[in-house]
């Protein structure tokens, strides 16, 4: 339980300062081919404060948050500031400081369900797995949650509090193909304690049944063609392609470090098409998956149009960098542990949808394919991406083929945009992704499904 | 409490409530981290945590509980809910804790961080890369040093104490002149100590020289199969994935590529690889296994046989294989007798492939992926660095099909590997 106000420490600031407190809880159950090979539970919390003098930052964290332990928190935190203060010169910005109130609590209403049970409900997918589909070679079902509590209070007044879980099953199949073991997985859930998502775990057998036709599919699945082709990208990897490929170019931190955006704002970038969207909380009056009305800068968080009809209208932001381009904040610093200091991250990326519908998409594909599912991803300051691709079909004549082998695609970003000539009209959303830069923290990333030319891995 | 204490009260209330068997492992740590941001060394960051990581076996069932607070109010609450879980689990007969062995203290590397000589080094790094490479900027660069001190005892009378520190070192970086900008690139490194300019140490200055040739790229047409040297940070990710057919997941679910193949040649000749934690030769070593083993160096592949499977305590239980007391965490490949030079001048067509940025392999080895910060060979010559390059083959193939691996090694502080020249990948262009 974190405690219910930081208010009395206040009185300690002394410059521009930060104070958090926050607690991570995870819980993880893994079945591999039946057995109980992980039941685990882990807790991580403490105290950070984060000071800003003369243009330079100080940062300490502890674990404990008693009262002397906050306050040796913010001593540190300072000391640390006047020691680089004491050896460099700091850039001298002044930041916007307009303070706010927000509370988000999204904790269950639910009774919470015991370990067992958890461990039941795994058990049960995994028997419904090995009888329904007994020829597998091998079966894993991981249950994944997530709680980040956290409260913050600063200098200039802003004040927030939020718990934001998240709860996922991942299922995994593997079987033997002709030249070697084949396997797909997939998962789902998102935001929400694992009670206010799963309800049965027969609502799942839907899931696992179509991730099975997809893996027998694959395991007589052909080697793409290597080099640029026509692709219809469903809406999970134009999801992945909205935050990786442009999403991670336009953070303020990567332009400062030579992003090729760099030279691009107010540039048309796209296809008139794409409108690109980083939203805060909601879109369309729905919460999205990672819902941030507050950044741990206490800057209240808003949706950033980052490309609007093809042209890149705007970066995302933190405190200092928003000062440097005299550009406005949107609430995009956000920190992963207590003990991490706030980086520039994503909130729930998107390309927003189009008027197409995906049959229309792939019937205009004459020689090409349809991919469905990505793996990971890698962006580039040059804006050059890769995504791995565990599931994918050919398409020919405007009809699906043969399903492909796994595979990689990539392409230059903004040169991929440029080729887009249809999107879907319908979108969904993603809540399963961990974003890596310094730290990892959970980033939601969706989009309608996309017509566009891009260079594939294969034989 | 003192901390080797608090191991000691944890374990007992395991013990005490009812646990057949019981681990408990207690990593203090303190960090100390200078941060330099788009050119600006702008942060200071101290940090300080205590872990607490406990682990139940009751009527062979397993609960795993971590937290980081050591009242004992905290222990004694998550002594009652790891018994819980224990009980609410499945039983399996393959879960166990390591048996006594000999107790040991270890203590390795730094005592204390030098901040100022952190510092000053941080500021030469920037000042040098400056002066060198001048059209490279330095996106983020974080010097640390870390001390962590981890007690590990179980029930069975494991009583290790593994003390050490070390500072690490990394830089990411892009080049941009006249508007054209080059792929990031990074490198990273454990260092025993400060004694060195950080641009000397690992690849730093070679890859910050090839990012400052790397604005301006040629695209590659059409593709060919041929020869590929992959640099050490390259054949660092292949090697990793290659060696995860040897661990729990795929020996366990019985779909490795590997099964049934220790004591087969499933490599070139030419391939030796090790797991060498304990060695003088690394920055950051370690002595205790994550199941509580005292740590043995081991051969994995030997001559291009395959030595052992690399199965924790419990994946060795269930599988029934032998399971060595080693993470395989600190690569050591054998050095070959070429030369990089030479082996670039063997080759009439290929690709230097300095950085690899792929999907994750399939589970016989499939690999594709995008070759960034990376050059095209011919007629043994590099010529250009390439522009959107793919490569694509296969990993248990292409360790079969190593043609040469470099004299020189890169030394990172966790690991020696070298250049490895591979036939038969396929590298495509648009």
């Amino acid at each position: 339980m974190l405690p219910s106000s930081l208010k009395e420490f206040a009185g300690h600031f002394t410059d521009y300062t930060e104070l958090r407190v926050q607690e991570n809880r995870n819980t993880q159950i893994t079945l591999l081919n039946g057995d109980v090979t992980n039941n685990t539970k882990s807790s991580s919390s403490g105290i950070s404060a984060r000071v800003y003098h003369q243009g330079l930052w100080g940062f300490s964290s502890s674990p404990e948050w008693s009262s002397d332990s906050v306050k040796a928190v913010l001593k540190s935190a300072v000391h640390n500031a006047e020691f680089m203060a004491s050896r460099g010169q700091g850039r001298g910005f002044s930041f916007e400081l307009k303070s706010a109130n927000k509370r988000l609590d999204l904790t269950t209403k639910k009774p919470r369900l015991t370990q067992k049970e958890l461990i039941d409900f795994c058990k049960i997918l995994d028997d419904y797995i090995l009888k329904t589909y007994p020829g597998l070679q091998s079966r894993s079902v991981v249950l994944a949650n997530l709680d980040m509590e956290k409260r913050l209070l600063t200098s200039f007044g802003s004040e927030s509090y939020s718990m934001i879980p998240r709860a996922n099953i991942f299922i995994r199949l593997s079987t033997e193909g002709s030249d070697g073991p084949c396997e797909l997985y997939n998962f789902c859930g998102g935001l929400g304690q694992f009670e206010d998502i799963f309800s049965t775990p027969e609502a799942i057998y839907p899931e696992i049944d179509k991730l099975h036709e997809h893996l027998m599919n694959k395991k007589q699945g052909v080697y793409a063609q290597a080099g640029e082709q026509t692709v219809v990208l469903d809406s999970d990897l134009a999801g992945i392609l909205a935050h990786e490929a442009i999403g991670h170019t336009t953070e303020a931190d990567i332009v400062l470090g030579g992003s090729v955006a760099a030279e691009m704002l107010h540039k048309q970038v796209s296809s008139p098409l794409v409108t690109l969207v980083d939203f805060a909380h909601s879109y369309e009056g729905k919460t999205l998956p990672v819902p941030v009305y507050m950044d741990d800068e206490g800057t209240s968080a808003e949706d950033t149009v980052i490309i609007e009809n093809g042209i890149l209208k705007s970066f995302m932001h933190n405190k200092e960098s928003a000062q440097h381009f005299g550009h406005k904040g949107t609430g995009h610093a956000r920190a992963y542990q207590f003990s991490d200091e706030p980086l520039i991250r994503m909130r729930n990326t998107a390309i927003l949808p189009g008027t197409s519908k995906l049959e229309q998409m792939i019937a205009s594909v004459e020689d090409g394919y349809y991919l469905v599912k990505p793996s990971n991803g890698q962006a580039d300051s040059t804006s050059e991406f890769m995504f791995g691709v565990p599931l994918g079909y050919q398409i020919k004549n405007g009809k699906l083929g043969k399903a492909i082998k796994d595979t990689t695609i990539s392409g230059v970003a903004f040169d991929v945009l440029k080729t887009i000539d249809m999107i879907s009209d319908k979108m969904s959303w993603g809540n399963a992704g961990m974003c890596g830069k310094k730290q990892i923290i959970p980033v939601g990333m969706g989009g309608p499904a996309i017509k566009c030319k891009l260079n594939i891995g294969g034989r | 409490m003192q901390a080797k204490d608090i191991a000691q009260y944890a374990l007992k209330a395991l013990m005490d409530g009812g646990a057949d068997k019981a681990k408990c492992v207690l990593v203090s740590s303190e960090k100390n981290e200078l941060n330099l941001e788009a050119d600006n060394i702008n942060l200071l960051r101290t940090t300080f945590n205590s872990e607490l990581n406990l682990k139940v076996i009751k009527d062979q069932c397993i609960g795993k509980i971590s937290i980081n607070k050591t009242s004992t109010d905290f222990i004694n609450q998550a002594v009652k809910d790891v018994l819980e879980m224990a009980e609410a689990s499945q039983p399996d007969d393959a879960h166990d804790i390591a048996p006594m062995q000999n107790p040991e203290e270890f203590n390795d590397g730094v005592d204390t961080p030098d901040l100022d000589k952190m510092y000053q080094r941080l500021e030469e790094f920037q000042a040098q890369t400056k002066k060198r490479y001048p059209t490279v900027l330095l996106e983020g660069s974080i010097i640390d040093y870390t001390r962590t001190s981890a007690y590990t005892l179980n029930s069975n009378g494991v009583d290790f104490c593994e003390t050490k520190g070390n500072y690490n070192f990394m830089a990411m970086f892009t080049a941009k002149e006249d508007g054209n900008v080059s792929s990031f690139n990074y490198d990273s490194i454990a260092l025993k100590n400060l004694d060195s300019s950080l641009i000397e140490t690992g690849q730093f200055d070679t890859l910050l020289r090839q990012s400052s040739e790397q604005t301006v790229l040629k695209p590659l047409a059409g593709k060919f199969v041929g020869d590929v040297i992959a640099t050490p940070s390259a054949f660092a990710s292949f090697l990793g994935s290659y060696l995860g057919y040897l661990r729990d997941y795929y020996m366990i679910s019985g779909a490795s590529v590997f099964k049934g193949k220790v004591g087969e040649k499933i490599a070139h000749d030419f391939l030796s690889v090790s797991s060498n934690p304990t060695s003088d030769q690394l920055a950051d070593r370690c002595f205790v296994t994550s199941d509580g083993f005292r740590v043995k160096d081991i051969k994995i592949i030997d001559d291009g046989i395959l030595n052992t499977y690399l199965v924790s305590q419990y994946g060795g239980n269930k599988t029934k294989l032998k399971n060595l007391p080693n993470d395989a965490n600190r690569l050591f490949i054998a050095a070959g007798n070429k030369s990089l030079e030479d082996m670039i001048k063997s080759i009439k067509k290929g690709l230097l492939l300095c950085r690899f940025s792929g999907g994750r392999p399939s589970g016989n080895g499939e690999f594709s992926g995008v070759a960034k910060n990376s050059y095209y060979i011919e007629d043994g010559k590099i010529q250009f660095p390439v522009q959107e390059v793919m490569v694509s083959g296969n990993l248990v193939d292409g360790f079969r099909n190593i043609v040469d691996i470099s004299k020189e090694r890169n030394e990172s502080g966790r690991s020696f590997i070298p250049w490895v020249q591979v036939s038969g990948w396929t590298v495509s262009g648009k």
